[in-house]
């Protein structure tokens, strides 16, 4: 289940899109996504986040994969809003009645989502891990979170590999996990990988110190923008500022 | 207790930037504070970050269904001032990876996960008061840390989540609303409380150096 | 004598790639010893992967004495020591970790215990009962990780790379105590080839995907060619003998 997180597609521009230049132009996109609130301005940022998913070159089945888990967050929402709030009753379905507000209320947060998910989803798509981490420290995250962001990333990948092996083991011995007594074996497994991983990572700070690690601060090195990087972020900040501008003047 | 994107306002979501950022800075200048070399600590803190993350992917049985454990308890037990950057980390990876959880509401998510489980993290350590190494004492702390953790981060992302829906109830019904939601969440934070405590019991017998690194 | 493992053109892998096990055929009788060799990568924990039922083949099928295999279903007729014992041993104390599988196979309570000190009996290891598992050496795991599968009183053992983190002390240990259990029927994957001649009766080298012998173990590992051909290199106390039977009619079956 846990895959690596390697860049998915082809080079297109946004793969090429420096890498800070880019992290604060889709950070400001869906900032102004975001402040949406008007209906009017929907389809506004439907399109623009299917317009940047072309560019970008991804398969249409990636982005359907991405969304199957978070979606279901929006069917509860389905579920509850339409019928549950507002005043103004469309139709009546049995005993539930469907409102208009509600329902609009769920059009306005179904499209925020899905624009602003489909941003994240090119984002990390076309951005390796190491490059956004160096783009978060050159634009002043502080070293420590991004370190440990980085080594935690390294390391879920083992983990998920101790986890299942760990689990296999358990089953041989007729282990099977589904009733709540086997919270107890589940919680021996936890324990287990926190003393492991904590022997383990004695043995890596050592290995890691051998080689120089601790003493100064890495350097980040970051690739020098071109005019295409400076003119997309100004792309970027000027469609978020339309977008904000727009809704306070709707407003 | 994620709250997904497209559902808060964004001053709400810059406001909990702003609370993440200072609460971060304040868990970095203790842990800076504490360690002359800070990042003497990270393999450690990673290493166990990366274990909270596979655990909390774990279906664990909570009749008639399953459920995912947060575990921001333990990790405020174990981590201690690191808990705060980890659970950060933790949600940012969550949203790279599965695009579980927000990024606009990273911020906000971080303060009502990390807040309770350092809140967490210096209720264990009130153990020091009623002897360290008593099995009951340790179990009954463990249990509130899971327990408060997880209730505390519900009640918070409940209120949260109706008070700033425009979602056009009358305060009564607002009121329900946070109250229901809350109590949903109970059966989970009473299994986050035994489970953390079945955790730090096999700790405590197995390795327990593990729960005094972040005690001071 | 009755058969305890069955496999029936056996075969394993993945969409696009080169098949891990490739038809095979295979079985193992009551009391048969029988050591695994091939070089890394060879399919030997695909193959006790797939006759623990955690896997399921593509094609083919597996008999534990004369039951099918299915897949997801638990069989404590086999039991299987893994290769890194961390990821078996789970529980506070070595007392309740070879327990686990007793209990949850559902027996009473009193048989529980009677397991327990049998297999803790045959391992020797009565002074670590009340030890974490976490805190004990790589032999004094080994041999707690054996007894909670012998516990579980299997009919066919399986050990995956048995002595590969043991020192000379505990390695000796464990070939004693394998050479004790006359009538258990064992599989045996491992590089350490002196370690398969004692202990095994028959050994089988698995490369490609298929058996490419099988035979008496002295027989099989002193054939220089077989073995170089297959990555492997014949066990130092054999090479005398090497040169003794490559003239000779030696009783192995080549495929």
């Amino acid at each position: 289940m846990i895959t690596s997180v390697k860049t998915v597609g082809r080079s297109s521009i946004i793969h090429r899109w420096e890498t800070r230049h880019k992290l604060l132009g889709f950070a400001a996109l869906i900032f102004g996504f975001a402040f949406v609130r008007d209906l009017r301005l929907l389809p506004l940022i439907l399109v623009a986040s299917c317009l940047i998913y072309y560019l970008a070159a991804l398969p249409f089945s990636y982005l359907f994969s991405r969304m199957r888990l978070p979606g279901f967050f929006l069917l509860v929402l389905a579920v509850i809003l339409p019928f549950g709030s507002g005043e103004t009753t469309i139709t009546e379905l049995g005993p539930l009645a469907l409102k208009l507000e509600g329902s609009l209320n769920l059009l306005l947060i179904a499209v925020k989502f899905i624009s602003i998910l489909t941003l994240s989803v090119v984002l990390f798509a076309s951005t390796p891990l190491t490059g956004l981490v160096g783009a978060m420290r050159s634009l002043g995250v502080p070293s420590l979170p991004a370190e440990m962001l980085l080594f935690t990333h390294r390391y879920i990948f083992q983990l998920a590999d101790d986890l299942r092996r760990t689990r296999i083991a358990a089953n041989l011995r007729g282990f099977k996990g589904k009733s709540l007594f086997s919270l107890k074996t589940l919680a021996y497994i936890v324990g287990t990988l926190l003393v492991r991983s904590h022997v383990q990572s004695e043995r890596v700070f050592q290995a890691m110190t051998l080689r120089g690690y601790g003493r100064e601060t890495v350097q980040i090195a970051m690739a020098a923008p071109g005019l295409s990087d400076r003119l997309a972020l100004a792309g970027g900040l000027a469609l978020a500022a339309s977008l904000i501008l727009a809704q306070a003047f709707l407003l | 207790m994620h709250i997904p994107d497209g559902i808060i306002s964004v001053s709400t979501a810059l406001g909990g930037y702003a609370a993440a950022g200072g609460a971060a800075w304040l868990s970095l200048t203790k842990i800076k504070r504490k360690y002359k070399n800070p990042r003497e600590g990270i393999p450690r803190a990673s290493l166990l970050t990366a274990v909270f993350f596979t655990a909390s992917l774990v279906h664990i049985p909570l009749p008639p269904t399953s459920v995912h454990l947060v575990l921001s308890g333990l990790v405020g037990v174990i981590l201690g001032w690191y808990a705060f950057p980890a659970i950060l980390v933790g949600l940012f990876l969550q949203a790279v990876m599965f695009q579980h959880g927000g990024l606009t509401t990273l911020g906000i998510n971080g303060c009502l996960i990390g807040l309770p489980a350092l809140l967490s993290g210096r209720l264990f350590q009130l153990r020091r008061l009623f002897g360290r190494d008593k099995a009951v004492t340790n179990a009954l702390l463990a249990f509130g840390s899971g327990f408060l953790a997880v209730a505390l981060g519900a009640f918070a992302a409940a209120f949260l989540l109706i008070y700033t829906i425009p979602a056009h109830m009358n305060a009564a019904a607002e009121r329900a609303a946070v109250t229901a939601l809350s109590l949903a969440h109970l059966p989970v934070a009473l299994l986050e409380g035994v489970f953390t405590a079945m955790v730090i019991l096999f700790l405590l017998r197995v390795k327990p150096e593990l729960l005094e690194l972040e005690s001071r | 004598m009755p058969s305890i493992l069955t496999a029936r053109a056996l075969t394993y892998g993945y969409t696009g790639q080169p098949r891990v096990l490739e038809n095979l055929d295979f079985n193992i009788t009551a009391g048969e010893r029988v050591g695994l060799i091939g070089p890394n990568g060879a399919g030997k924990t695909t193959f006790f992967l797939l006759t623990c039922g955690i896997i399921k083949p593509l094609s083919g099928g597996l008999e534990i004495i004369g039951q099918p295999v299915q897949p997801g279903h638990f069989y404590p007729a086999v039991g299987m020591v893994f290769q890194h014992t961390g990821d078996q041993l789970i529980c506070p104390s070595v007392r309740e970790d070879i327990a686990f599988g007793p209990q949850n196979m559902g027996l009473p309570r009193e048989e529980v215990e009677r397991r327990v000190a049998d297999a803790v009996q045959s391992a020797g290891i009565a002074g670590l009962l009340d030890r974490p598992p976490h805190q004990l050496s790589s032999g004094e795991q080994r041999l707690v990780a054996l007894a909670g599968i012998l516990a579980m009183e299997p009919r066919l053992l399986i050990l995956d790379e048995p002595t590969s983190d043991l020192d000379m002390r505990y390695r000796r240990r464990l070939i004693s105590l394998l050479k004790a259990m006359e009538e258990k029927t064992m599989l045996i994957a491992s590089h350490d080839l002196e370690f398969i001649l004692e202990v095994c009766s028959r050994v089988v080298l698995l490369e490609g995907g298929r058996f490419q012998a099988d035979g008496q173990p002295a027989a099989v590992m002193s054939d220089g060619s077989l073995m170089e051909k297959h990555g492997l290199e014949v066990p130092h106390s054999l090479t005398a003998a090497w040169h003794y039977h490559r003239g000779l009619n030696s009783p192995i079956i080549l495929f």
